[in-house]
């Protein structure tokens, strides 16, 4: 996928003395639907905001295809936005309010009228089109707010945590829903979530921010099974963090000798990452390395939790059938199966 | 038992505030309803000021005069405070306390040194008092609208309206405006009733409108003027009828 739609180039912004992007770069592809994650205050909002308009940076360009947006108002930039917060207009109908961006563009009356009955047909609430948005949960309002970014056909829909305010299941439904209609459409979606579930189940590509710096761009199978460096691999995913000793490319834990997959860090005690499917547990009684102290069933799978000897906790997803040996106060002997670790100065 | 009693505490107060706002309205009806000397009550006094043949020319003056003041205010005023509590927030409290301003500078000085700092075109025209005017109303008219800001998410709504490709002067038109009508209506409102009854600066200024003229026909005839005060306060009480007939109540709002 050639990923030279929407272009942003060394984007920086500062609020007073906090800089809230550092040289920011992204590169989306059209079509494809590319999530920015973060901790709270790590700039992807901001990113967002700079691409919409609704900021200016304090250097960087941004270009879709050859069209300088840098210095174009967001009114002009064509792309819809649904907002985190209920931002429909409280004295417009949905149906009004879905129309709006076509009344923004001089669209004549039957016309809009049309596009918007199909935008909320869509999002399956062209039933609810002549009511007003206090008549509408608050997932019914965001449907209507994508039905309505979506109804002037933007060269760019962005989404800044549009899910955040709902609960758990409607959330769920949602994100499935922003999915469907952005390959249906085949909308050019940008989504800023700090919701990793969200992220890594309907983008293409996730895009993982820290400190105004995009740390790693990836597909989430890559971004959580070839995270670049020890943030990513914290933040993405649940990840153990055990200790080792490392000489040379190779580092000793548990027993075993693994390969160091980055080698900026200095020789001696180390701690080494490992996600929790790499972790093999055995029963025994002499020579454990650990105690399990509690057993989560999720399903299909089940989390392990066990204390080391120096008291560091390591989680283990074992399959639930394999797993049922596995009763707190069993010791255990932990093998890891991975041949390539990150470590970092412990 | 509570609520009978905070029943009887709401009828107190409102009998309270009726009692305050209509018997002096009241008093100054029955005042201008006398026959003076004669005795006993009629009309003639409102019958003499219609027939007077200023009353029409001031009358209209007055309502021109408060009218543009009213244009002034909210094309000043709307798109300020929407920039302001949408870009620049913490200019909020300086803002705040400028529009104070106009209650403590004596009019003296402010009539003198605001008439320096009009443009050419409207300096030593009758056209410099709705500009005048409207600092003087600035402290009322600043709050009934910022309170209605306030009590929407301002910030969400422009952007959502600019994402969508509206300018800001159609974001203020199709959105603002209609979603903060009842502080547009209540600024309107103020802004009209104090311009329409302005009267220090207005002398001081040397020009004449209908407050300085019913001043001016009191000397001739108390009870005339009394009458046509009394009529004058039927605008006022229009408009607001006006917003509570066009502002939402709790069961129908939209």
């Amino acid at each position: 996928m050639s990923q030279n739609y929407l272009k942003v180039k060394g984007l920086s912004k500062k609020f007073g003395n906090v800089v809230a992007l550092n040289n920011f770069s992204l590169e989306v592809a059209r079509g494809e639907l590319v999530t920015l994650l973060g901790p709270s205050g790590c700039g992807k909002t901001t990113a967002l905001r700079l691409v919409a308009g609704l900021e200016r940076q304090d250097s960087g360009t941004i270009f879709l295809e050859s069209r300088d947006l840098t210095l174009i108002p967001a009114h002009h930039r064509n792309m819809g936005m649904v907002f985190q917060a209920y931002s429909l207009f409280p004295n417009l109908t949905v149906a009004e309010n879905v129309a709006f961006g076509l009344q923004m563009r001089k669209v004549d009356r039957s016309a809009r009228i049309k596009k918007a009955h199909e935008l909320l047909d869509l999002v399956g609430l062209d039933s609810q089109s002549a009511r007003f948005p206090h008549q509408l949960s608050g997932g019914q309002q965001q449907r209507v707010a994508l039905a309505r970014a979506l109804a002037f056909e933007p060269e760019i829909l962005l989404l800044d945590e549009p899910l955040s305010a709902l609960d758990a299941q409607v959330r769920s439904n949602l994100r499935e829903e922003i999915r469907r209609l952005q390959l249906s459409l085949g909308t050019t979606t940008l989504f800023v979530t700090h919701d990793q579930e969200e992220a890594m189940s309907i983008s293409d590509r996730v895009g993982v921010m820290n400190e105004g710096r995009l740390e790693q761009i990836d597909t989430p199978d890559d971004l959580y099974n070839h995270p670049k460096n020890v943030f990513i691999a914290n933040f993405v995913g649940l990840m153990n963090q055990v200790s080792g000793t490392k000489t040379g490319k190779s580092v000793s834990v548990f027993g075993a000798n693994l390969k160091v997959k980055n080698e900026v860090v200095t020789d001696g005690r180390v701690l080494v990452y490992i996600r929790p499917e790499f972790v093999e547990l055995e029963c025994t009684e002499s020579d454990a390395d650990a105690k399990v102290i509690s057993r989560l069933f999720l399903g299909s799978v089940s989390q392990v939790i066990c204390q080391l000897n120096d008291g560091t906790i390591v989680h283990s997803l074992l399959s639930s059938r394999m797993s049922a040996e596995f009763a707190p106060g069993i010791r255990v002997k932990i093998r890891v199966n991975e041949d390539e670790v990150l470590v970092s100065n412990g | 038992m509570s609520k009978v009693r905070s029943q009887l505490s709401l009828i107190v107060v409102l009998m309270s505030l009726g009692i305050f706002f209509l018997l002096p309205m009241g008093a100054a009806f029955e005042y201008s309803i006398r026959n003076g000397l004669e005795g006993g009550y009629s009309f003639k006094n409102y019958l003499w000021a219609i027939r007077e043949e200023d009353f029409v020319y001031y009358a209209l003056r007055s309502f021109w005069l408060s009218s543009l003041t009213v244009v002034i205010t909210l094309m000043v005023l709307v798109p300020l405070l929407t920039w302001i509590h949408v870009t620049k927030p913490r200019v909020q409290g300086w803002i705040d306390g400028l529009s104070l301003l106009p209650l403590v500078i004596p009019v003296v000085a402010f009539a003198v040194g605001a008439q320096l700092a009009l443009p050419d075109v409207v300096k030593n025209t009758v056209l410099e008092l709705p500009f005048l005017y409207f600092i003087l109303s600035l402290p009322y008219a600043y709050r009934a609208l910022d309170i209605g800001l306030r009590a929407i998410p301002l910030k969400t709504l422009v952007e959502a309206a600019r994402s969508s490709g509206a300018n800001w002067r159609r974001t203020i038109t199709t959105v603002i405006v209609p979603i903060t009508r009842t502080a547009v209506l209540a600024t309107v409102a103020l802004t009209f009733a104090l311009s329409l009854g302005e009267y220090t600066l207005t002398v001081l200024l040397h020009w004449d409108t209908f407050p300085t003229w019913v001043t001016f026909v009191a000397q001739e005839n108390l009870l005339g003027a009394i009458a046509i005060s009394m009529m004058t306060l039927i605008i006022p009480f229009l408009l607001l009828a006006a917003i509570s007939l066009l502002t939402p109540s709790s069961k129908n709002e939209r």
